[in-house]
């Protein structure tokens, strides 16, 4: 489904992805994990066409996703909230998302009746603008858009921060039942519980390397915990000396 | 703390984005104050002559004080138009521990460095120094000083105060503008008013009492106040409006259905347009500019020019293209994102754009057609004029969109949101009036003024017949620069 070939991006002499190779099977779904500045959002909007990488590419469908528009069709995506058009109605979104993929009012519609509990009454008939919700409702109506759009490739950016605990569990329901169908995922969050749950591979960045490529095991949110708890508990023994050496 | 904001601000205007634009723009603009300004010394220092040629019968003293309030009217209605607003993006400052007076402060007393207040003293001052001072001595003298001062000060204010509460309703402007030019011409058409005499009520009075000369500076000090107190009140505005909760429904435009995907873009960005303050506010001044005709068809002087014609027609059929689409595409800098990795092609955005002027500009066409009373022919130019827009100043346009990487927050409120309203837009929008000019010049001279008019009628409709081209090309120069914008508008 894709591929990635030497992929590099450098921003004022750091280099913040670099990927000399990666491939996504159709049905995988993925699992990044990794500290803030290790590249994950980087990597996404240059799976994207969003941003132009130094060297390398991306291929979806043994396509390059750079200047072509193929991958559109097949192609959902939600990073942030730059992603929404902040002065519609939830509604007049859907309806424009789902015109988008020729699917009439009453279909879409018809689907969202599937997300009532997802929403729990905050999104719809409620008279609001997009940018008048917060930013946790503001997450649903992004994620639903793009379930909405029956996408073979998802992809999604930190979906479970922002939004509260219940949904978060509607959420992991959700990607799931996508997996089923065989849709492939590719998911980023900072909760290592979530995301070894949902995922069936797990790859952790670290300054822009993919350092671990790992299947989802019993023992894989203990290995994933251990990598990050080290930096923890390193950086805090650091802050104690410090202050004492203060006072 | 007044140095470090100038220093921010400084600091705010060489790391912008889009420097290299502003300095150019600012230069051209320096350049032409200071033409306006030779001008302006030139006319101040023979002032005496002029006003003895212009009123032969009168005494210099009386016409000196039946001009000020003229000009004054004159220049508060051209400051509505042109002024800037000072701007300091105040939001990082609220929550620190610095005295909102001094914020408040250094907004209102920034308004003060404007060129518009150079110009009446340079306009006036040579005329009290040569002829009153002379005449009645250095406490009258004085007083004329402080009273044209207090009056420039007061304008100042006032236009400011104006254009604020315009930005959060157009209405607002077209209202001030209105009564501005109602009174006008109350004066000169109906001579139902004389502000001469008004002017001279006043000033006449200020040589026999000039203690009278603290009327105009308590009337500036005032109005200074009401600034400050109206920009203290406002500093909270935006936690204010959002919590006045509305209903609001979901629209359709059910017209646009024809047009697929396409009329689905043209329907969200008319509800772009109609649902945020800003974009909102640029529709309205080209209502405004509807009325430029007004101004000068029932003249004598220019019904016999067809140059005006040209101007005042393209003005006013393209306006809303000129105006809303020089910020294309940073109205929708927020979602720009999300619009690119939709099912969208470049190609239909772009047709969308297409399709929204189209419809606006017909829309002002139709509007003109009461003109048909000045004559036919004037309602032929402006539909000349709408072939123009439509076939090139629509291209022109959406090339320098493609050039365009700055962010428009809209979900901002636009009370202190002025990012590029005032002379700058202005200067630009003067710049794509030039081109029909160019081609229509020459062939006036030579006498064939109606082959001019043909000729750019022509170029108009080859515009529009080779749009597919145009579309290609557009595309084709986005997905050049493509990463450029989109970094741009990622950058708040």
């Amino acid at each position: 489904m894709i591929q990635v070939k030497e992929l590099k991006k450098v921003y004022s002499g750091v280099i913040v992805v670099n990927i000399p190779q990666l491939e996504i099977k159709k049905g995988e779904s993925i699992g990044l994990v990794g500290n803030n500045g290790a590249g994950k959002t980087t990597l996404f909007r240059m799976m994207l066409d969003l941003i132009r990488p130094e060297a390398g590419e991306v291929l979806s469908k043994e396509q390059s996703v750079a200047g072509n528009e193929h991958w559109k069709n097949y192609t959902a995506s939600y990073l942030d909230e730059g992603f929404l058009i902040d002065y519609l109605t939830p509604e007049e979104y859907f309806y424009f998302i789902g015109g988008l993929h020729q699917q009439t009012r009453a279909q879409v519609d018809d689907l969202l009746t599937g997300y009532a509990d997802f929403f729990n009454g905050e999104i719809l008939q409620r008279g609001k603008y997009i940018r008048d919700l917060s930013k946790g409702n503001q997450t649903k109506v992004g994620i639903v858009s793009c379930l909405l759009q029956n996408p073979e490739l998802l992809m999604l950016d930190e979906p479970f921060a922002n939004i509260d605990p219940t949904t978060q569990f509607r959420l992991k329901n959700m990607i799931k039942d996508a997996k089923q169908k065989g849709v492939t995922t590719l998911v980023s969050s900072h909760d290592l519980n979530h995301i070894t749950d949902v995922c069936d591979r797990i790859l952790l960045m670290e300054k822009g390397k993919i350092i671990k490529d790992i299947a989802t095991n019993s023992s894989t949110l203990a290995e994933l915990e251990q990598y990050f708890a080290i930096g923890e508990t390193a950086s805090l023994v650091e802050l104690k000396i410090d202050e004492e050496e203060n006072h | 703390m007044i140095s470090t904001f100038f220093k921010h601000e400084l600091k705010a205007f060489w790391r912008s984005k889009n420097t290299g634009k502003n300095i150019a723009v600012r230069i051209v603009m320096a350049v032409l104050i200071l033409y306006l300004l030779f001008n302006v010394v030139v006319i101040g220092y023979f002032l005496d002559a002029i006003l003895k040629k212009v009123f032969p019968h009168d005494p210099l003293t009386f016409s000196f004080c039946g001009i000020i309030l003229f000009y004054f009217l004159a220049e508060l209605f051209s400051r509505l138009q042109l002024q800037e607003l000072p701007t300091l993006r105040v939001q990082p400052y609220l929550q620190l521990p610095i005295k909102r007076n001094t914020i408040v402060g250094y907004l209102a007393l920034t308004a003060l460095f404007s060129v518009f207040n150079l110009w009446p003293i340079v306009l006036f001052f040579p005329f009290i120094f040569k002829v009153i001072l002379h005449d009645a001595g250095a406490v009258t003298a004085l007083a004329f000083a402080v009273s044209i001062f207090g009056l420039s000060v007061l304008n100042n204010y006032l236009a400011l105060y104006i254009k604020r509460k315009a930005n959060l309703n157009g209405w607002i402007f077209l209202i001030a503008a209105a009564v501005l030019i109602l009174i006008g011409m109350a004066d000169l058409e109906w001579h139902l008013i004389s502000i001469r005499n008004i002017s001279y009520l006043f000033f006449g009075n200020l040589i026999k009492q000039p203690v009278l000369a603290l009327m105009p500076a308590a009337l500036g000090a005032g109005m200074y106040y009401l600034n400050f107190i109206y920009l203290k009140q406002n500093l909270y505005l935006e936690e204010l409006s959002a919590k006045k909760a509305k209903h609001k429904s979901s629209t359709e435009y059910p017209i646009l259905n024809y047009f697929g995907e396409t009329g689905d873009l043209v329907a969200n960005e008319i509800k772009l347009i109609l649902r945020n303050k800003r974009p909102k506010s640029a529709l309205l001044m080209s209502l405004f500019f509807l009325c430029y005709g007004l101004f000068f068809y029932p003249n004598p002087a220019f019904g016999k020019m067809e140059g005006f014609k040209i101007f005042v027609g393209m003005f006013m059929t393209g306006i809303f293209i000129i105006n809303y689409g020089q910020f294309m595409y940073s109205w929708q800098a927020s979602h720009f994102d999300g619009l690119m990795v939709s099912k969208i092609s470049f190609a239909n955005f772009l047709r969308g754009k297409y399709l929204l002027f189209t419809g606006v500009s017909t829309v002002a066409f139709l509007l003109t057609i009461p003109y048909i009373y000045f004559g036919w022919h004037v309602v032929l130019v402006h539909f000349i004029m709408y072939l123009w827009n439509l076939g090139v100043t629509v291209n022109i346009v959406l090339y320098f969109a493609n050039r365009n990487a700055k962010r428009i927050d809209l979900s901002k409120g636009a009370s202190f949101n002025w990012e590029g309203v005032g002379a700058t837009q202005l200067i630009l929008s003067f710049l794509l009036l030039l081109p029909p000019f160019i081609i229509y010049l020459p062939f006036k001279y030579l006498g064939l003024a109606d082959i001019g008019l043909a000729v750019i009628a022509a170029i108009g409709v080859v515009g529009i017949f080779t749009r597919d081209f145009w579309i290609k090309f557009l595309e084709a120069d986005f997905h050049k620069r493509k990463f450029t914008v989109l970094d741009g508008f990622r950058n708040k």
